[in-house]
């Protein structure tokens, strides 16, 4: 057995080597007056190749800022690993990208990590954020800890397969009533005229609450608020509104009539444009980008008929007319000044101008589109990509560099042109669908606000609500059982979270 | 046959060489060696040199980072500078209602890996000494050892493919079989066997190697002696093969008990949904869900500690039942 | 003797015993058989079949975009030489450890089993090991692979094992021989443990073939980066339902036929590896033979 001198003996030879490494903790400082020379940014790599240093790109975007450039690619997938332990050393880049609201990122900016930008970005025309809903929501209990990373606010979608709408002369679904019984003419009808077994709706499995799912999506459009409801002034959950009960219950009554993918409880989301493109369903509720992936998939199998295979719609009305549309956050994460390395005044100017620079038109093409007349023409206001070996090294590199965008001024770059007419086609829809639904956009009044004890248990918290909706949906529990599991969700340590938000929301 | 001093082949009974000498050893013996253990100690002191400073530098200088399940633990402010919480952490964990059923989930798991995972590997290994065409034997090792490389993400994947409600190959053929409607992947009670034939699937043959290097140790003229005493294929599997791997057996299971609490968070993970989360959730997934939030870093070691100290005490109590039935034991 | 009555026995021993490892072997082997076989298949292909075992359509396109970026030769090479000294490195230091810890007679061996025993169990985490290998100055370097994993605990306590298992006669008898301790283990011990240095060679290589983990926190340059760096990137695919691929449109899934393929050739490597070590696999060695 251990005796007691054995641990003290190891505990002894652990102390010995304490100081050794403990005095890396806590984030050595900089010194404050020394000029910055070399902007080091640490940035998460969502390609699979890193950017060459030496490359094209790089040493473009080094001569517009004027300033050679350090960056530390990670692999997105541990990505938050390894900014806890540059966090924990004194290693600290300039600029530290986050891919999230996480709650590390809102303890460490309390604690003083990070600059609060709320009063210097205004001083930086091209860091000025343009859309203020976007601003408020990315801000953290009201403060600018930093700049958030432009997204499409609106990227909700519904997938159709065309040639089955054709073969049942249906139109396209306006409505939710429209949408349901496509799914019942899909399921019952043999859209396919082959015989075969059809459903309507392809839903998979989906983990989370309130991140622009299947569900929020048909909760959306029934009425059901974008995760907190705002009335007379004060915030409560959206699931506990009678609207969400009602939306599920007619997903219910589709799911019992077969007009959804009898597996949507266990279905692996990698597989989610399988079954559409082999003909088992033909609906899927998902981001617009899914639309032309389908499109792609049907192209690559019949490069000549694949045209009349997909359309889509944006967001549905209720029944009675009404237009809810769900939007996303508008944003994805941010670009943050650690105080650590940025010590002073100045040196937080020099940032701040190089990445200012980088949100000007030039710098936002440098950054998502590459070098022009070398790897993209530009056609009309849309970039054209140039095939060549030297071409593609830079296309691999802007899909890196884009990370390091902000945009936050509105996006400036060009968009892609798509290859061919059907996906120009079908990407003009798209876009002009979530132009017209942005101004129905149900906003999240809750998503500025961080309140602790969601910060503690929200995961799961929200997995009650995400657990008893499926349940429901899947017949395991009735209608008063899924209320007495929501009710679970205030008294498990939810009504402490809607206190807090509450407070926060008031005093926002 | 050949002829050697060693005793051990005098006998079909091989050396089950414990570490010590058997109790009744001559005292004299171990008093003489005494001198010749300072004498020659220094050379292995040597040998032992290298080792100890990597688990001073390595393993024991990084320990400290223990108290961060007693604080509220920040990168930005270190190990000087968050707040210290002492038990909360603990407390939270015992006192949050899912304690009970993560506790109940996670020892069922932990129980059928000992009782299926952990053998096994063994009767594969023992299954394998028995073949007796090489070709074969190789063909079959290495095959059994492939699905060792693939990550739990495909594996997962695959089972996904192969268990999908209605159109599976292997539901198609359950169902064909045993008539119904099975759904492998939500149903709450298939979701136990199911990671139990991942678990074996892809452990198996990769958990026969160690076993089989055992094998390989023993003495071949152990088997030369028992088939002139007449001993026939079982009487040899018995006798010399089984005694020959007990000690790897036994140590392999202490050291698997010290994981005890371990049930694998990727593998249970990509297999949860809501329909079978109340039989899913184990310690190592709700630190996963927990780690989404505040203070996690300081929460997940809490956890990481609380079974560590739960697998020393199972480590010790294995060691010392071996040591008082076997001669194998750690120390 | 009843020679005869066995055999018979033993026909159907062995006729079963083969029949259900050729059983295992083609459960194992086929869904295997199925990744190679997407790897070569195109997108519409592998959405539209769910199981095959030879593509209809066979392309070697995916192979081709891997092998058009340096990326995969140089993290394959580099990955290939930190396997190699890391292995060596690794098994070494393991042997040297383990060997005078199956001495019954060294002083405070009982001390340093349990102090590796709770090295085991307990780790300080990956914060304050990151740090140490800061502060030693490995940060970058490819010794930062390979040293923090020298000894893995479990290994070393199995080595030991295996060395007690050895007769200990013949460490006696060559003492009385007049050789020192090293050239025992040398001489004797090292010969006759080569099952045991293969499995754990085996153990070794494929831990830091595999390691993730290192890499990612210790290396920043990344011309330096390993192959599973690479393989990471492209089979961790985007959950829709996580918040990365629900708002980062920028994001493109890799396709399907990559990730299969990247698979295929990031394993097939290691997994050469072991038929080359399996003839020390063999059943039975000889002790008389080697004391002779």
């Amino acid at each position: 057995m251990f005796s007691r001198r054995t641990l003290l003996g190891g505990a002894a030879a652990g102390a010995a080597t304490l100081g050794l490494a403990a005095c890396g903790g806590g984030g050595g400082s900089a010194d404050a007056d020394a000029e910055i020379t070399t902007l080091k940014i640490m940035a998460p790599l969502l390609s699979d190749t890193a950017p060459d240093p030496e490359g094209q790109l790089q040493t473009a975007i080094e001569e517009f800022i004027g300033m050679p450039l350090e960056i530390t690619w990670v692999p997105n997938s541990s990505y938050s690993d390894r900014v806890t332990v540059t966090m924990a050393s004194d290693n600290i880049p300039h600029v530290m990208v986050h891919t999230g609201k996480s709650a590390e990122l809102a303890q460490t900016a309390e604690a003083g990590g990070y600059w609060d930008l709320t009063d210097i970005l205004p001083e930086y025309p091209n860091l000025t954020p343009e859309n203020e809903d976007v601003a408020h929501g990315a801000s953290i209990n009201g403060r600018t800890y930093g700049i958030f990373r432009l997204r499409d606010a609106m990227r909700a979608s519904v997938i159709l397969r065309k040639d089955w709408l054709d073969n049942l002369g249906l139109a396209e679904p306006e409505t939710t009533d429209d949408l349901r019984e496509i799914a019942r003419a899909f399921t019952d009808d043999d859209p396919a005229g082959d015989g075969s077994a059809t459903t309507g709706l392809i839903i998979p499995a989906w983990s989370g609450y309130g991140n622009n799912g299947p569900y929020d999506l048909w909760e959306t459009w029934h009425g059901t608020a974008n995760v907190w409801k705002e009335e007379g002034g004060s915030l409560s959950p959206a699931f506990l509104a009678p609207e969400f009960i009602e939306a599920n219950r007619t997903m219910r009554e589709m799911v019992e009539a077969g007009q959804v993918n009898a597996d949507f409880a266990t279905m692996d989301s990698g597989t989610w444009n399988e079954p559409f493109f082999n003909g088992q369903g033909g609906i899927i509720a998902d981001v617009s980008s899914r639309g032309l992936q389908l499109m792609g998939l049907f192209k690559d199998a019949d490069p000549e008929g694949y045209g009349d295979k997909v359309t889509m719609v944006g967001n549905l009305k209720n029944p009675d007319g009404t237009l809810w549309a769900l939007p996303t956050p508008g944003y994805s994460g941010y670009l943050t000044i650690p105080k650590a390395a940025v010590p002073g005044d100045a040196q937080l100017a020099t940032v701040l101008t190089a990445l200012d620079k980088l949100s000007s038109e030039e710098g936002q093409r440098l950054l998502n589109n590459g070098i022009e007349g070398v790897n993209y023409e530009v056609d009309g206001d849309q970039a054209v990509a140039i095939e060549s070996e030297e071409a593609s090294l830079i296309q691999s590199d802007v899909s890196a560099f884009a990370q390091i965008g902000t945009q936050s001024n509105g996006y400036l770059g060009l968009p892609a042109k798509p290859e061919g007419e059907a996906e120009a086609a079908l990407d003009q829809k798209r876009l002009d669908y979530h132009e017209a639904d942005l101004e129905h956009a149900v906003f999240n009044p809750g998503s500025a606000y961080m309140s602790q004890s969601y910060l503690q248990n929200g995961a799961i918290l929200d997995q009650i609500v995400v657990d008893a909706r499926l349940k429901f949906l899947a017949g395991q529990l009735d209608e008063a059982g899924l209320e007495a599991e929501l009710e679970r969700w205030t008294s498990s340590g939810g009504q402490q979270v809607v206190d807090e938000m509450n407070e926060l929301y008031q005093q926002g | 046959m050949v002829m050697t001093n060693s005793p051990a082949a005098a006998s079909p009974v091989p050396l089950q060489t414990g570490q010590e000498p058997a109790p009744g050893a001559s005292s004299t013996r171990r008093k003489r060696s005494l001198l010749k253990r300072l004498r020659r100690s220094p050379m292995l002191y040597l040998m032992l040199l290298p080792g100890v400073v990597y688990f001073a530098v390595f393993k024991y200088a990084p320990m400290y980072g223990i108290t961060i399940a007693f604080q509220d633990y920040l990168p930005f402010l270190g190990m000087q500078g968050s707040p210290w919480v002492g038990l909360d952490h603990f407390e939270r964990l015992f006192s949050g209602p899912d304690f009970g059923r993560l506790l109940s989930n996670t020892l069922i798991l932990a129980f059928l890996n000992v009782v299926i995972a952990f053998p096994a590997p063994i009767i594969v290994a023992l299954m394998l000494n028995e073949l007796r065409k090489q070709m074969l034997k190789k063909f079959i090792q290495t095959a059994i050892y492939i699905p060792h490389f693939l990550s739990w993400a495909i594996v997962s994947g695959l089972t996904y493919l192969l268990f999908a409600l209605d159109i599976g190959p292997i539901t198609v053929l359950f169902n064909e079989l045993f008539g119904g409607r099975v759904n492998f992947l939500a149903d709450p009670d298939w979701f136990r066997p199911l990671i139990m034939a991942q678990t074996l699937w892809k452990g198996t043959g990769w958990g026969t190697i160690i076993y089989l290097a055992a094998l390989a140790g023993v003495d071949k003229q152990l088997y030369e002696a028992a088939m002139i005493d007449g001993a026939g294929r079982f009487q040899q599997l018995r006798h010399v093969t089984i005694p020959a791997i007990i000690p790897t057996v036994i140590i392999m299971l202490i050291l698997n008990i010290g994981n005890f609490l371990d049930t694998g968070f990727e593998q249970i993970y990509m297999l949860t949904n809501s329909l079978n989360r109340d039989v899913a959730d184990v310690f190592d997934t709700y630190v996963y869900f927990m780690g989404i939030t505040n203070g996690a870093y300081s929460y997940s070691t809490a956890i990481g500690l609380f079974k560590s100290i739960v697998g020393l005490i199972l480590i010790l109590g294995a060691n010392w039942l071996a040591k008082k039935f076997t001669e194998s034991s750690l120390f | 003797m009843s020679i005869k009555h066995d055999t018979r026995g033993d026909k159907l021993f062995d006729g079963v015993n083969i029949a259900l490892l050729l059983g295992f072997a083609a459960l194992t082997i086929l869904p295997f058989v199925y990744v190679v076989a997407a790897s070569f298949a195109t997108e519409s292909e592998i959405a539209s079949r769910p199981f095959f075992l030879w593509p209809n359509t066979p392309t070697l396109e995916t192979y081709r975009y891997i092998f058009s970026t340096d990326t995969f030769i140089r993290s394959l090479l580099v990955t290939i030489g930190v396997t190699g000294v890391g292995t060596l490195v690794q098994i070494t230091l393991t042997m040297l450890m383990a060997y005078p810890l199956s001495d019954p007679n060294l002083v405070g061996r009982g001390l340093i089993m349990r102090l590796v025993l709770f090295a085991m169990l307990f780790s300080g985490g990956m914060i304050p090991l990151f740090l140490v290998v800061k502060e030693l100055g490995l940060l970058d370097s490819y010794w930062a692979l390979i040293l923090p994993l020298a000894i893995n605990p479990f290994n070393l306590i199995v080595i030991r094992t295996f060395f007690q298992q050895l007769p200990h006669e013949l460490r006696e008898a060559a003492e009385i021989d007049g050789a020192n301790e090293f050239t025992t283990f040398w001489r004797i011990m090292l010969p006759l443990s080569k099952p045991v240095i293969a499995t754990f060679s085996l153990f070794y290589a494929v831990a830091i073939w595999n390691d993730f983990m290192s890499p990612l926190l210790y290396i920043s340059d990344s011309s330096k980066w390993t192959l599973q760096m690479f393989v990471r990137q492209v089979t961790i695919s985007s959950d829709p339902s996580t918040t990365l691929g629900n708002l980062d449109p920028n994001y493109v899934p890799p396709k399907e036929g990559l990730k299969f393929a990247v698979i295929v050739i990031a394993t097939l490597p290691i997994m050469l590896v072991y038929p080359f070590l399996q003839k020390h696999f063999a059943k039975g060695v000889m002790i008389g033979s080697v004391k002779g």
